[in-house]
């Protein structure tokens, strides 16, 4: 699992927004052209994108191992067929390479997840979003960033507290009651106390964010994302 | 501190508790997708994502349920590792998963509507357990009918072989998580929220 690492290589120095457009940009592409030189010229893409961000492909690779399984599954899935041939390796090839294609779309998120602070992430939410739908999507975007740790914690608590009673044998619906009931209760008594201190600070519709500033470093990431979505086109 | 010579606007009362439910009951959703636990009819651990999603729309409504999913949706896109496993990043949003993502926020205002009949929130043990149930199941239903289609569509499956990936991978353990749903939801032991009492 990547988290943000602080850093000054060219993937920490672009701008938030440059970065998101991008990867949108490059998911379009990817899309659009399902095919093995389009793949060809995308994975190699997707590479430089990684040394930017100086994340090496194998980390990448393996810090998005889950949904890699039914990826590396689905083509077998889609070239098995109930009776004969028994294998449509067309079929299954058609499969391989959309599989493929989410691969490079998840290996190129996972350098905008490791380059980017969520700060600058929530100044580019409400640059993106104007007005208050973005005041509401950035604060509760940071909210959720600090308490995923506090809330972590809490639920490990709750589930020492479960074995500790031996309900590590009860069933599963025992258990996930269990912790459902207490997990809300804590996250509710946390949310109370939260607003509050919102309240006491005189949470606003118009906080200071960071200034966002685009750079000559961004002018390239911009072009090249423009030319991937226009690609479809060609 | 930057004085930017504004006037400050505040928030109202109603509004902050919501945002604050909303964002804490999405990161809640979060470490729930992330926790693993054994079952003996899977082959993999189950997480207790979906478990996190009837809570959300039992507990907060459509209004504030579906702000909370928007936020678990937009979070998770720019980094915070809160989708199934701890995953993050706006590819998993085009990826095989991208139905499951984009369903719970529709999934949630379904439940939070047929539960309670309005888009507020509502106090769940009042509700009748045929009721809850029943929006439950609504809910699990287009989970995984958006699943399903998400799976065909960025895949390039079948129905059927979607069916196999996607049902049979992540369905273990879904009655149980009703049911679990449902005895939270009518515990009584929940903690009041909103604070200032049901009927916004």
């Amino acid at each position: 699992m990547l988290t943000y690492e602080p850093g000054t290589t060219v993937g920490h120095r672009l701008d938030a927004r440059a970065k998101l457009g991008f990867q949108i940009a490059f998911a379009v592409a990817a899309f659009a052209h399902t095919t093995m030189s389009g793949m060809a010229v995308l994975s190699v893409l997707a590479l430089a994108v990684l040394a930017t961000a100086r994340v090496s492909p194998l980390r990448a690779l393996w810090s998005i191992r889950v949904p890699l399984v039914l990826l590396a599954f689905a083509p077998l899935l889609a070239a098995a067929t109930l009776g004969p041939p028994w294998l449509d390796i067309g079929d299954g090839l058609v499969t391989a390479l959309a599989s493929y294609r989410v691969v490079l779309i998840l290996l190129v998120s996972t350098a905008y997840v490791v380059t980017t602070a969520p700060r600058e992430s929530r100044a580019a939410i409400q640059w993106a979003v104007p007005g208050r739908p973005g005041v509401v999507l950035g604060i509760g975007v940071s909210l959720i960033f600090r308490f995923l740790p506090v809330l972590q914690s809490d639920l490990r608590r709750i589930r020492d507290a479960i074995a500790a009673r031996g309900g590590e044998n009860a069933s599963l619906r025992r258990r996930a009651e269990l912790i459902g009931i207490l997990g809300v209760s804590r996250t509710f008594r946390r949310a109370n106390r939260l607003a509050l201190a919102m309240q006491a600070r005189c949470f606003s519709w118009n906080p200071t964010l960071p200034p966002l500033s685009a750079t000559r470093l961004d002018v390239p990431v911009v072009a090249l994302s423009s030319m991937l979505l226009l690609s479809p086109l060609l | 501190m930057n004085d930017t010579g504004q006037q400050v606007d505040l928030v109202d009362g109603e509004i902050v508790v919501g945002i604050a439910g909303a964002a804490l009951m999405a990161a809640l959703t979060g470490v729930l997708a992330y926790l693993a636990l054994p079952y003996p009819w899977s082959p993999e651990p189950i997480t207790l994502q979906i478990l996190g999603i009837f809570l959300v729309g039992v507990f907060l409504g459509a209004k504030w349920g579906g702000l909370s999913m928007v936020l678990y949706l937009v979070a998770g896109g720019v980094g915070a590792p809160v989708f199934a496993h701890g995953q993050a990043g706006i590819g998993h949003l085009f990826g095989s998963s991208a139905g499951y993502l984009f369903s719970f926020p529709i999934a949630v205002v379904v439940i939070g509507l047929l539960a309670y009949g309005h888009t507020g929130m509502g106090d769940p043990s009042s509700l009748s357990h045929s009721r809850l149930i029943g929006s439950l199941v609504a809910g699990a239903a287009i989970i995984y009918a958006l699943g399903i289609v998400g799976l065909m569509v960025v895949l390039e499956l079948s129905l059927v072989e979607a069916l196999i990936g996607g049902a049979v991978v992540f369905f273990p353990g879904e009655a149980a998580k009703i049911a679990a749903a449902v005895a939270i939801a009518q515990s009584g032991h929940v903690v009041d929220w909103p604070p200032q009492g049901i009927g916004q």
